[in-house]
């Protein structure tokens, strides 16, 4: 059985069972992790699903915990909130970085050197 | 506009911030009208970083996007950063789970990622909630798979040589033979990897 036949018959499987990401794409990220060499049928299906439940588990946690009750809008800002405050999410940290306003960071400086001046 | 020279952002003498922007994050200063939310730094649609990292690659934002949708409540919106920033949360993860599964691999000195090695990597990096769901949706897959011609996991063992006429290795066979109801159509007979699965209903797809 040729692959692409195979990944004819995953796309198929694909568009008729409900997985709404591209299985191809999905493999191309996993490939690119250092030494992976091969990777079954199941466990791309597998991380296929698995990341639309984590794109919605994501969405929704952050949705819920937001500023997006009030605001009704999913912001950037509240997922970098769900990231450094649910455990699970901990790993997207280091790409979620908290955005501050400028002015404020240059209030906090000046604070810090008021603070060392008075010493 | 990123903050160069990190160290000093970082410096925890430096910036006298409580405590919890301390923990190893680092600063990206916004520029921000008031009410502007999502700010963006980047313009183009990837929002490409200053340095490559292996997550250059994403799913589409479409997609994403879509399943975003689905998932918040239907009056809810999406700020347009809040997408781009979780197509690369989305690559994140699957490096995550991709790395923690092969090592397990590479322990047992395996060389193809299974289906349970990803099973097994969700559970340990605190994933285990989709673990079951998972296990539905996998079988599920599964049957989709073997109700099409052509059916994965079908091999031929050499216990079955026996039985091999010369005739029937001059017709040219499908590989699909076993149909999902188990029916023959003709003389080979396959081992499979084939799982009945009892009771497994027709679950609707929402």
């Amino acid at each position: 059985m040729s692959e692409k036949t195979m990944e004819e018959k995953v796309e198929q499987a694909t568009n008729s069972k409900n997985v709404s990401l591209p299985m191809s794409r999905v493999r191309l990220i996993m490939k690119s992790s250092p030494d992976v060499s091969c990777i079954n049928q199941d466990a791309l299906f597998l991380t296929t699903k698995a990341t639309e439940l984590f794109v919605q588990h994501l969405a929704l946690s952050s949705y819920k915990n937001g500023s997006g009750k009030e605001t009704n809008t999913l912001s950037y800002s509240d997922l970098a909130n769900a990231a450094e405050e649910t455990e699970t999410f901990q790993f997207l940290t280091d790409i979620l970085p908290k955005k501050i306003l400028a002015r404020d960071y240059l209030k906090s400086l000046e604070e810090m050197k008021k603070d060392d001046d008075s010493l | 506009m990123n903050m160069d020279g990190d160290g000093s952002t970082t410096d925890a003498s430096q910036l006298g911030i409580t405590g919890e922007y301390m923990a190893g994050s680092h600063f990206v200063l916004a520029q921000a009208p008031e009410g502007d939310e999502g700010l963006n730094d980047h313009e183009d649609g990837n929002g490409s970083k200053d340095n490559l990292r292996e997550q250059d690659i994403y799913l589409p934002i479409a997609n994403v996007a879509r399943i975003m949708k689905n998932a918040i409540p239907q009056t809810g919106k999406i700020a347009k950063d809040a997408k781009e920033c979780v197509q690369e949360c989305v690559s994140e993860f699957i490096s995550f789970i991709t790395s923690e599964a092969s090592e397990r691999c590479h322990q047992e000195k395996r060389k193809t990622i299974n289906g349970e090695d990803i099973l097994f990597a969700m559970s340990t990096l605190g994933f285990d909630m989709y673990v079951e769901p998972l296990k539905l949706y996998l079988q599920k897959f599964r049957e989709a798979m073997k109700g099409e011609k052509g059916i994965s996991g079908v091999t031929v063992t050499e216990g079955m040589g026996e039985e091999l006429t010369e005739e029937t290795f001059t017709n040219p066979l499908p590989a699909g033979i076993i149909t999902a109801d188990g029916q023959q159509q003709n003389v080979m007979v396959y081992t499979t990897s084939y799982q009945q699965i009892p009771g497994v209903q027709q679950l609707q797809f929402s």
